[in-house]
């Protein structure tokens, strides 16, 4: 029993955190990159892209839930005038990188798949997301917003800004852990 | 065997797996078969006090034509490989010399090499 309580506070405080660090990052990239802004939530470089990336990987459903719940806190103004589209948009954002992981598993679990993983696996795997995620994305606003949503056009900035967003997280988790390796 | 199930400690155990593939991460300084080659005999000159001149450098017949071994050498220096050294009195001459960073090649190349060494049972 003891247990199972401290598995669920762990559980909370892993889905906490994911939110926590997407929600934060993702003011740090509007602030950061303001100007390469091309719409509103979609930016040539988004960094918490490289957030669903890391936390997908490595926590799964709590990582995924945790982006869930902080994409939501963002959107919360528009929880009134469209709650689907909100509702959506949430859900999309952070079950994409399990989907596209459950699909790449082929049935193994997640521990085997980060044992086989390569550094030109996980290359191919941000491309991957990045292109699903964009599509996924744009396909919720088509259905929900309908009217000022060009799919053809829309998703290259997004699938962009996923792609380089998440490789410069992961090159600055690179940097960290190489420099906290030489302390 | 048994699993570990808390959630704490199998996000860290999956952090670390992550980790040893994002230190992996191809960073554009990486050395092909031909420079690496280059760079070896260089570098055994130097280790010998005897540093080779950019000149001797690239009338290494057997590692590439003059012209492949300038470009490599200038990719060498790019990537902060190999650097140039000019004696006082003599301004002509240009000799290569390894830099910190190739020092640390080496060295770790040499760790290596232990370690694989400790590895094999006697």
């Amino acid at each position: 029993m003891k247990i199972r309580i401290q598995a669920s506070l762990e559980t909370t405080a892993l889905t906490l955190s994911s939110a926590v660090l997407f929600v934060g990052f993702f003011h740090l990239n509007g602030w950061l990159f303001a100007d390469l802004a091309y719409s509103e939530g979609v930016n040539w470089v988004f960094l918490p892209a490289g957030f669903r990336v890391i936390l997908g990987l490595i926590l799964g459903l709590q990582g995924a839930a945790g982006i869930m719940l902080g994409t939501w806190y963002l959107d919360h103004s528009s929880l009134h005038t469209n709650l689907w589209l909100v509702v959506l948009n949430g859900v999309v954002s952070g079950f994409t990188p399990l989907l596209v992981m459950k699909v790449l598993r082929r049935g193994q679990s997640a521990e085997q798949l980060l044992q086989q993983m390569t550094p030109q696996r996980l290359l191919n795997f941000i491309l991957i997301f990045a292109a699903v995620g964009s599509v996924a994305h744009h396909l919720v606003w088509l259905l929900l917003k309908h009217s000022d949503v060009n799919i053809w056009v829309d998703v290259w900035p997004m699938f962009v800004g996923d792609a380089i967003g998440a490789l410069l997280m992961l090159y600055l988790l690179k940097l960290m852990l190489t420099k906290f390796k030489t302390l | 065997m048994e699993k570990v199930n808390t959630p704490f400690a199998a996000a860290y155990l999956r952090f670390l797996q992550l980790a040893k593939v994002i230190q992996a991460l191809p960073n554009g300084m990486e050395m092909d078969a031909n420079e690496k080659a280059l760079l070896q005999a260089v570098v055994l000159r130097w280790y010998e006090n005897q540093p080779m001149t950019v000149r001797e450098a690239i009338a290494l017949a057997d590692l590439g034509s003059p012209a492949t071994l300038h470009k490599r050498i200038t990719r060498l220096r790019e990537k902060e490989m190999l650097s140039t050294l000019n004696l006082e009195g003599d301004r002509r001459a240009k000799f290569l010399i390894p830099t910190e960073r190739t020092l640390d090649y080496f060295n770790n190349l040499g760790q290596s090499m232990q370690q694989a060494h400790q590895v094999v049972p006697t």
